[in-house]
């Protein structure tokens, strides 16, 4: 166990936890957009920004990206941290002005108007949590960044059709801001965000599309599994 | 939609558990998946208000506790007067500045017994005043703690102790009551049912909850292999039945707006859920399509309502 403060208060951290977590377990609030425990922490959102303590001198830091060391002491709510944090969140809401989550943080924090050039037709934060679940997770490597500066962008290889993306919907479900949607009509699953389309599979008993065939494929190829494993939906097979 | 195939999504949902193993509920028991799925949702900064029945006896047995958060075991009929005791509580406790400014979701939890029956005098006042907390009613169809009996929320034809199946009567000779209906009928901001069967579904449907100020109902169903009579290992498929023959349809009710989370191109027959269960065993064919028709209706009558996007 680790020793360490926060806000005063003593907290114990593991070997290799980061700061976000431990203040997280112990009941602090800290803002937070692009962390997710499953997947490598990253910094992006920059929000989760603490004062940390080390030895008599103070720094400015991502809490996410922050190993707990002995002895450490955390400040989540000096007045230095609460500017710089308000002042990201003006930043986080210029990019994503439409976004209720967003809003909601924003309002919190204070943060009312936006003195930043809005884009509305941009609504991604670029927190890449999903193109980090789709690696690290799912293992399909289907999206990436690309480009630099204020033109970076979340995109499917060459801006096309995302070749790799089986379909699973994991990055529609940590998108912090639900940008990444998903349909479905006939026998036809798209990941709109990302331009991809597959077929579904039919169950053989009951006739319900329940996967995407060329999911289902990865699947078997990667667990070595019967070619017929899959001619049955979930709930059919028992 | 996610739902289909969730190997990979539930594998961004927290690791860490707040309703820990070592209670004492039942193998196969789909009621304490669902506390568990919602324990997961809420996270750290919550307040718990646990009626008596399974759920309370399974993770408080003296001196144990499943809970790695603040819970209370309350009464059997007084879960949401203690909740909304507990949110006036923080309210008043941040106003005065004894406590800090912060999230701290309040939860009432309690069976169908709980909630349907004993306990819905205590629901109303606190949906009727807007307190803001969650309302969880994990509903395994009947008083499963004290031995299966009969609750207002046990559906038509199963046999339980106090309904039980025989020469005279086919048990239960009542239909479901229906409490997300009744709760929403108190033009309360957020209403929506859920199954552990569909763990993402569950997931984002509590943290809804838990982001909406004012009041929010939460209708679970929860597969009871002890009371239904079901193979321990069917739980989580008889919970897909339930959805898929339209027995237990997923939705939502925001502001009074319906909107059906998952639907199907077709239902599946309800034989396929009624066979698996012990409860259903002495039911005719005749008794089945009685309530195959009625099921049917209802569907269509949520589907309308979800079409519509109009309220009650
Ligand atoms: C006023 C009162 N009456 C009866 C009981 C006994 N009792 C405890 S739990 C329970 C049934 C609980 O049923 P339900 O709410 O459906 O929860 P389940 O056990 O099925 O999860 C009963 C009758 C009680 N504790 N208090
Ligand atoms: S849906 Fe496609 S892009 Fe998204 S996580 Fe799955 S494989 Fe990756
Ligand atoms: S699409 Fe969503 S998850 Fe991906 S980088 Fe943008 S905000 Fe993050
Ligand atoms: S959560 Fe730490 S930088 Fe985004
Ligand atoms: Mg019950």
């Amino acid at each position: 166990m680790i020793p360490i403060t926060i806000d005063g208060q003593p907290v114990e951290g593991k070997e290799g936890e980061n700061i976000l977590q431990v203040a997280l377990d112990a009941g602090f609030d800290i803002p937070h957009l692009c962390y997710n425990e499953n997947v490598k922490p990253y910094g992006a959102c920059r929000l989760c920004l603490v004062e940390v303590v080390r030895r008599g001198r103070s720094r400015m830091t991502t809490a996410c990206t922050y190993p707990v060391m002995e002895g450490i002491e955390v400040l989540t709510q000096s007045e230095k941290v609460l500017r710089a944090r308000r002042m990201i969140m003006e930043l986080i809401l210029a990019m994503c002005p439409g976004d209720k989550l967003i809003q909601d943080m924003a309002k919190q924090m204070g943060v009312e108007q936006v003195r930043f050039k809005k884009d509305d037709n941009k609504d991604c934060i670029l927190c890449g949590l999903c193109a980090r679940v789709c690696d690290e997770v799912v293992g399909a490597h289907a999206i990436s960044f690309a480009f630099r500066g204020d033109r970076r962008e979340m995109v499917p290889p060459f801006l096309g059709e995302a070749m790799n993306c089986i379909a699973c919907g994991a990055c529609v479900v940590v998108c912090p801001v639900d940008v990444i949607r998903m349909k479905e009509e006939g026998d036809e699953r798209t990941i709109i965000r990302w331009k991809r389309t597959l077929k579904m599979k039919q169950c053989k008993v009951c006739g319900n599309y329940f996967a995407p065939w060329f999911q289902l494929e990865k699947f078997k190829e990667r667990a070595k599994l019967p070619k017929d494993f899959f001619d049955v939906c979930f709930t059919c097979r028992g | 939609m996610t739902e289909k195939l969730n190997v990979f999504a539930v594998r961004t949902l927290t690791q860490k558990e707040y309703f820990a193993p070592g209670h004492r509920a039942c193998q196969g028991c789909a009621e304490a998946l669902a506390v568990r799925l919602v324990a997961k949702a809420l996270g750290r900064n919550v307040i718990i208000a646990s009626a008596t029945g399974c759920m309370e006896v399974v993770s408080s047995p003296i001196p144990f506790t499943a809970w790695r958060v603040p819970w209370f075991h309350v009464a059997f009929e007084n879960a949401a007067a203690v909740a909304s005791g507990i949110e006036s509580g923080l309210k008043v406790l941040m106003r005065k500045g004894r406590l800090p400014r912060k999230k701290i979701v309040t939860i009432a939890l309690a069976g169908d017994g709980g909630t349907a029956d004993i306990g819905l005098q205590a629901l109303s006042g606190a949906l009727e005043r807007g307190h803001d907390f969650i309302y969880i009613c994990t509903d395994n169809e009947a008083y499963m703690n004290t031995g299966i009996q009969r609750s207002s929320s046990t559906p038509f034809g199963a046999s339980t102790t106090t309904s039980p199946a025989g020469k005279v009567k086919m048990g239960q000779i009542t239909w479901k009551k229906n409490m997300p209906a009744i709760a929403a009928a108190h033009n309360i901001p957020y209403v929506a049912t859920a199954c552990p069967s569909y763990p993402i579904d569950l997931v984002e449907k509590v943290k809804k909850a838990a982001s909406i100020e004012g009041p929010a109902y939460l209708h679970i169903l929860s597969v009871c292999p002890t009371g239904w009579r079901s193979a321990p290992e069917l739980s989580i498929k008889l919970g897909r039945l339930a959805v898929e023959t339209g027995i237990f349809p997923l939705y939502e009710v925001e502001h009074g707006k319906y909107h059906l989370s998952i639907d199907f191109p077709r239902l599946r027959p309800i034989k396929e859920y009624i066979r698996l269960q012990g409860r259903f065993r002495h039911l005719t064919e005749e008794m089945i399509g009685q309530i195959e028709e009625r099921v049917r209706k209802e569907y269509a009558e949520l589907k309308e309502k979800a079409a519509k996007g109009v309220a009650r």
